[in-house]
């Protein structure tokens, strides 16, 4: 669905666009620090330059970024029931 | 390669880096634990105040592990009467949900997994032979795309998350879903954090796996793009 980039000269100031990442799994790893935050300054500015000028790296970022997302939003939260709480707190003041 | 023992049921891993700081909020409930001198009352303030809150997150907790609501319900209601128990180690005002989210972990382990249906055995071979060389971890990217699982509703993600093996389970919950920091996690899971990052990217290795499959069974397919 992408089109081909035109050939424009010396014109354009952006960076190549890769579209073959020959570190996939370092970045992966890099990728997924960062949705974690849990990255340092230098890897995220490595990953923010990676973003910026590799196809695979951006796709990647998109996935990992979706699958964080269904788990955080999209799985249901059961909370406890009440009779469980009701129980602990009885069975505390038995205690001491 | 050897077996994994039932209990640690981890790969021994590169990067065992980063020890954990001497000051750990998490300490397991033990009886060599210098005993903090609460008085009752103080005990049932801390019970409600730091300890209730978080009995929601345990309970989801517990049932994500147990796949089993009668379990969960057993398995919280075992870890807060632990940790009442145990109160006078607990420091006051520390991090009380990664101190009790390791009492459940560890009894979950304890007296849990041991009676638990779940064929831990055959799961750790699937993921021996999947993962059992250090360029099968570093070289494997699952070939998937984002605009593929953006339609999948949240039971499929749990029954995907649940056909995962309980310790790359674990890991996810804790990190995608719990928010814990990987310090965090290292601490409930007695595990170096280099451990934690190794096991969570090979947990969504194979969920995204799992994720594919149902994408695939959906229809969807790479090319087909409208
Ligand atoms: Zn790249």
């Amino acid at each position: 669905m992408q089109t081909s980039l035109p050939p424009s000269a010396s014109s354009s100031g952006k960076p190549e666009m890769k579209e073959h990442c020959n570190h996939s799994a370092d970045c992966l790893k890099m990728i997924q620090l960062i949705l974690d935050g849990e990255a340092t300054d230098q890897q995220l500015v490595r990953v923010k330059a990676n973003l910026e000028s590799c196809r695979p790296c951006i796709e990647m970022y998109q996935l990992e970024k979706e699958v964080k997302e269904l788990l955080t939003k999209r799985m249901e939260k059961r909370c406890c029931p009440e009779q469980l709480v009701a129980t602990i707190k009885s069975r505390i003041l038995s205690f001491s | 390669m050897a077996t994994i023992p039932e209990v640690m049921s981890d790969t021994p891993t590169r990067d065992d880096d980063q020890l954990l700081p001497d000051s750990d909020p998490t300490e397991q409930p033990s009886a060599d634990t210098p005993a903090r001198g609460y008085s009752d009352a103080q005990k049932y303030q801390i019970f409600n105040k730091e300890f209730m809150p978080h009995i929601d997150s345990m309970y989801n907790f517990a049932f994500r592990l147990t796949t089993d609501e009668d379990d969960a319900n057993d398995l919280v209601q075992d870890t807060y009467l632990k940790a009442f128990r145990f109160i006078s180690s607990f420091e006051q005002g520390t991090n009380a949900k990664a101190w009790l989210f390791r009492i459940l972990k560890n009894s979950f382990i304890n007296d849990y997994r041991k009676k638990s249906k779940e064929p831990a055995k055959v799961d750790y071979q699937d993921v021996e032979t999947t993962y059992n060389s250090e360029d099968a971890e570093s070289e494997h990217t699952v070939d998937l795309r984002a605009e593929s699982v953006s339609d999948l509703i949240g039971d499929e993600v749990a029954t995907a998350l649940n056909s995962l093996p309980v310790d790359f389970r674990t890991v996810i919950i804790l990190c995608d879903i719990e928010g814990f920091t990987y310090e965090e996690m290292a601490k409930i899971l007695d595990i170096p954090i280099g451990t934690v990052r190794s096991r969570l990217h090979r947990a969504r290795n194979l969920l995204k796996e799992k994720l594919r499959d149902y994408a695939s069974s959906m229809g969807y397919k790479e090319e087909n793009e409208e």
